[in-house]
């Protein structure tokens, strides 16, 4: 509730957060509010200028911009956005047991998280596709395989912080269960932590998946995807160099977006980042 | 102070961006006798007895015996040549005055030590039949060699005239007498040496100062590796690069409107060559499991796409629209064949009719629990082949067909070829000098169609007669094979042609004689000068 109380006193962060909601409603609804079929191929408008029928205008083959947009919040921002959901959740699970149990299993997760932390992630990514085959599921596949081992390291960290303190060893002594004492006494706190590292790798992820699909690795045409369009855009950049400005600027905002909720949630969960001027009032 | 330090660095990296803006336009067009051209991918290995190399650079390095021109073969390293009565002997006889890159003479002897290290390799050349056909070369005098064929073969001059694999190497370069598992350097005859070759970024060709043909006005050929299409008109606005063509694949990696551009500014021309080969989509009709196999879809396919719009729309008017595998200027391809006009109630029709039912409107048709969805694979690296599959991919998913697209390399699509790893894959018929024999003669090879038209109903048969048609001498005879060869393929909906592809040259306003042969893989350069 504090956290919420905080966020909204911060302008940016709570902009950003509306922001980033509107952007994920627009997708889960883009079959609604999208003005045409984003796969509608339509060769006598092809790089028609914007018009009121076509608000951004149409690409090389005569597709609406603004639609294929709309539908690229889902694999740009959506389908990332879950496969974030997925490797917090394998990482905070693995960084529990390796933080609360500690020992000999503490050892193996974190010998494991450093034999995949110490690849870099673009290569093994590109690995994964090389075998796997390109499309949008297998690099979500390898992110999630990759990343998880980052967000295992952190909560570690933030779990051994935690568990030293007085009221976790007296809920220890008075015999609760493990279950109870890291559900109600260490996940609360651990929480903040993860909200500010998830936030901020999903904007690195997005530029990653976007990277991705530039060079062709990603989404299978004729789907939509930010990093997509703007490869096909770049084909013309030279002649139509207007066909890079909205695929850009979606993917700039929302990154733009994450990363200021991310300052704000990390101010929001810790007042002492607060600026002076703030404590004051 | 902390603000001032900000607005300082905003200012300095404003200007930095400015300047990087400013087109620092390099004024070296004074030096009128070197071209740069750009090339999407690396000239790679030049040995001219393999396949790796980039055609064009070693059209400049390497010749052949004879030469195809539009007025039929012409003398080349071979000033005149006799063929016997029953046509299974050839002699030629030589240049005197023609020696190797390296000083070396080039003979009889030479002629036959490198005919014997392309036979000793024969597998890998087996697209060309005459390699299966050669029996001896013999040095009869120092500028004679004759060659002897196991029979009768009427391609055979139009064989030896390609780029490769019947070109001379110095013996000198070879390794223990063979040039397939490599070679020790690349010292061919031709107007150009290759001086510098650092890989994936430049080779450098000086003009052969002893070229038997009078030397080359250009002194120097770069080629340089600028794989996206952008960088590439960047480098010529600019003037790092003042060249491009269409590659040895036919990918254009500039855009038709960047080229526009280009020519409009002043500094640059355009010259296209008249239409050269057929761009098609491959259907693999030998791969049973996939749809592709079946002659019925081929047909629907060929009946969905529309020709016109992707001639007109994608490719600017710039390639035309095509009928048939084969232009009919095309030797022995003057074939009447039935016409598959854009119609999609007609594709619609042929598959409702075949089996395939659609249960609501946006759907994908099935017959037996079977989708019909098949893999067209393109060349990454041509943007027009991706539009022209995306384009495609709409049309047939009107028609109820999935389409699965895949970008790659082209040399994974060339394998993908010789494995028979596909449904249906871009591609292009060889060119004037290879149309229709060296085509129609890959159809029954592994590296090229075999998987495509392994699918035709008593493909025994049919292979047969491919290779009749090779042994005839009997200009009728041969005429009416291949008349049946073309309408079978054509019946069979196996190549299914899109437009004529043709040979596009940009290069600075004041070079002349930009000119081209029979076959899209080289270009004369030392037949260009600047004015």
């Amino acid at each position: 509730m504090r956290l919420i109380r905080n966020l909204v006193r911060d302008k940016l962060g709570i902009t950003s957060l509306l922001f980033l909601v509107l952007v994920m409603l627009m997708g889960v609804f883009a079959p609604i509010i999208a003005p045409h079929d984003p796969l509608a191929i339509n060769m006598p408008l092809r790089y028609a200028s914007p018009s009121w029928e076509h608000l951004l205008g149409n690409d090389h083959l005569g597709r609406d911009v603004l639609s294929r947009i709309l539908y690229g919040i889902r694999a740009s921002v959506l389908w990332i956005f879950l496969a974030l959901i997925i490797s917090v959740c394998i990482g905070t699970v693995m960084g529990f047991i390796a933080g609360y149990y500690r020992g000999i299993v503490d050892s193996i997760i974190m010998r494991i998280c450093d034999v995949m932390l110490s690849f870099p992630v673009y290569v093994i990514t590109i690995a994964i596709v090389g075998i796997l085959g390109v499309g949008l599921e297998n690099i979500l596949f390898a992110f999630v395989l990759m990343k998880w081992a980052w967000f295992a390291r952190i909560i570690r960290t933030s779990v051994l912080q935690y568990i030293e303190m007085e009221y976790v060893k007296y809920a220890r002594t008075i015999g609760l269960s493990h279950r109870s004492i890291i559900l109600r006494h260490i996940l609360p706190l651990t929480f903040s932590d993860i909200a500010v590292v998830a936030s901020s790798s999903m904007s690195s992820m997005i530029l990653q998946i976007s990277g991705l699909s530039f060079l062709g690795l990603g989404i299978k045409a004729p789907n939509a995807e930010w990093g997509m369009m703007l490869s096909e855009a770049r084909e013309v950049m030279f002649t139509r160099p207007e066909l890079m400005i909205a695929p850009g600027v979606a993917i700039i905002s929302v990154v733009i977006g994450f990363n200021f909720l991310s300052d704000s949630l990390q101010v929001a969960l810790n007042p002492e980042l607060r600026q002076p001027s703030k404590i004051i009032e | 102070m902390f603000i001032k330090l900000k607005t300082m660095f905003f200012m300095l990296a404003a200007i930095t961006i400015l300047a990087g803006c400013t087109s620092t336009k390099v004024e070296d067009n004074k030096n009128t006798d070197e071209l740069v051209y750009a090339t999407v991918k690396d000239i790679n290995d030049m040995n001219p007895h393999l396949y790796p190399g980039s055609m064009s650079a070693q059209g400049m390095v390497y010749e052949s015996l004879v030469e195809n021109t539009e007025e039929g073969i012409k003398p080349l390293l071979a000033e005149s040549w006799e063929i016997s009565e029953d046509g299974t002997e050839y002699t030629f006889h030589l240049r005197k005055d023609v020696t190797f890159h390296d000083g070396e003479h080039f003979n009889a002897k030479a002629v036959k030590q490198n005919f014997e290290a392309v036979q000793n390799n024969k597998e890998k050349h087996a697209w060309i039949k005459l390699s299966d056909k050669i029996k001896s070369i013999e040095e009869v005098d120092e500028y004679t060699v004759k060659l002897t064929l196991f029979e009768v073969y009427y391609p055979t001059l139009v064989e030896l005239s390609m780029t490769r694999p019947y070109v001379f190497l110095s013996p000198n370069d070879f390794k223990n007498g063979e040039t397939k598992d490599g070679v020790n350097g690349f010292h061919g005859t031709g107007p150009f040496k290759l001086t510098e070759h650092k890989v994936d970024q430049y080779a450098v060709f000086e003009a052969n100062e002893d070229y038997w043909a009078g030397v080359p006005k250009i002194k120097k050929i770069t080629a340089k590796v600028l794989p996206a299409g952008e960088t590439t008109l960047l480098a010529m606005q600019k003037g790092e690069v003042n060249f491009a063509f269409t590659d040895d694949r036919g990918a254009d990696s500039i855009n038709i409107e960047g080229i526009n551009q280009l020519v409009q500014a002043g500094d640059y021309q355009l010259t296209r060559s008249k239409q050269m080969n057929t761009k098609m989509i491959v259907a693999n009709s030998g791969k049973s499991e996939s749809p592709a196999s079946e002659k019925n879809v081929r047909e629907a396919i060929w009946y969905a796409i529309d020709r016109e719009t992707i001639s007109r729309d994608i490719f600017e008017g710039a390639e035309t629209v095509a009928n048939s595998l084969f232009s009919i200027n095309v030797n022995y391809a003057d074939v009447s064949l039935k016409e598959r006009n854009y119609d999609i109630a007609r594709a619609k029709e042929i598959l409702e009719n075949a089996g395939w039912t659609i249960s609501s409107q946006d759907s994908v048709r099935e017959k037996g629990g079977k989708k019909l969805e098949m893999k067209l694979y393109y060349d990454s690296n041509s943007p027009s082949q991706k539009a022209q599959a995306e384009f495609i991919q709409g049309s047939l998913k009107e028609v109820g067909i999935n389409l699965e697209l895949n970008g790659e390399e082209s040399t994974s699509i060339a394998n993908r070829r010789a494995t028979g790893d596909y449904d249906l894959l871009f591609n292009q018929t060889w060119g004037l000098a290879y149309d229709p024999q060296s085509t129609v003669a890959a159809f029954t090879s592994e590296a090229s169609y075999l998987h495509a038209t392994k699918g035709i109903p008593d493909a025994e048969q049919f292979y047969k007669k491919i290779e009749e048609t090779l042994t005839t001498i009997d200009e009728e005879k041969r005429k009416l094979l291949y008349e049946d060869i073309l309408k079978t393929v054509h019946d069979e909906a196996i190549f299914i042609p899109i437009t004529n592809g043709n040979v596009t040259v940009v290069a600075p306003k004041n070079l002349k004689g930009i000119s081209f042969k029979q076959t899209q893989y080289e270009l004369p350069f030392e037949k260009m000068y600047f004015e």
